[in-house]
């Protein structure tokens, strides 16, 4: 396990250190797509509701369609975007259990959600004909949440 | 800008609005005021359509004298169906419409297709359909 992790971490430093000028470009990191809040806007929602599930089990009928609907978007966000998939770390890292009671919770879902919606609307505004019907389905799809998520 | 996909949304339009006669007269009454609702919003955008493929020199296609429903709407839960499956057409026109279009247009037709969305999401959720939702609302699949 050490060996491995000094090992990986003696790796980097040859391949980020440019040995070779022509190459020192293709290290640097690629300028971030636009969508790119809107892939973290999903992995964020996806988790909120999962936190709430974990939180009030009785949420879950409800919830459990909208969280995997965020999953899917993220999905189909990191295609288009072409960024590595999410790893599980970054995913999970942030769902922290809901503070308030369970209408409490419903309240700053509801509120996420009409967030989402809003720009996820002005990505599509915004977007290229090749992105713009996916990006149409996931601010719709925000909408329709605020039906079952209340 | 194409005014093909515009007149697409237009020939759904025009069939959602006839669709909504034979499905309002099985509902019962909250559902039925919901169907109005929805038939109204479905007019209104038809009119705006019309407008805007004349304001863009296309001669807007004009409605069918009937059409012909996929099943017959005998009661309400054939009513509640067809319902849900004419939001869902709609849906998907509006979402075909997104890349072909621009700034108002588009705005005008990313609205159409969130309204198509939520109201499919009601008529499932007074048919009792579970889950309501659908991760991409008006894609083909």
């Amino acid at each position: 396990m050490l060996a491995a992790a000094v090992g990986a971490a003696a790796l980097y430093p040859i391949a980020g250190c440019g040995l070779f000028g022509d190459e020192e470009d293709k290290s640097q990191p690629p300028a971030p797509d636009p969508l790119a809040p809107l892939l973290a806007e999903a992995l964020s929602l996806a988790s909120q509701h999962e936190a709430a599930i974990a939180a009030f089990p009785a949420l879950a009928e409800r919830l459990t369609p909208v969280a995997a609907a965020h999953r899917e978007h993220a999905t189909a966000l990191t295609k288009v975007i072409k960024a590595p998939a999410p790893s599980a770390s970054a995913s999970s890292a942030s769902p922290a259990p809901p503070s308030g009671d369970e209408k409490s919770t419903l309240g700053a879902l509801r509120s996420a959600e009409q967030k989402g919606q809003k720009s996820a609307a002005q990505a599509c505004q915004a977007a290229a004909a090749e992105r713009a019907a996916l990006l149409g389905s996931i601010a719709a799809a925000r909408a329709t949440h605020l039906e079952v998520v209340r | 800008m194409k005014p093909e996909a515009l007149s697409a949304a237009l020939e759904a339009e025009h069939a959602a609005i006839y669709a909504y006669g034979p499905i309002g007269v099985r509902l019962d009454n909250a559902s039925a005021a919901d169907a109005r609702q929805a038939e109204a919003a479905h007019r209104t955008r038809r009119d705006a359509l019309v407008l805007r493929l004349t304001e863009m020199g296309t001669s807007p296609p004009a409605a069918a004298a009937s059409y012909t429903l996929p099943y017959k709407v005998t009661d309400r839960a054939a009513a509640l169906k067809l319902a849900t499956e004419i939001e869902e057409r709609t849906a998907a026109v509006w979402r075909a419409a997104l890349p072909e279009t621009t700034e108002t247009d588009r705005a005008s037709a990313l609205a159409a297709l969130c309204d198509c969305a939520v109201r499919a999401t009601r008529w499932r959720r007074r048919a009792g359909v579970s889950p309501a939702t659908v991760p991409f609302p008006g894609r083909v699949t």
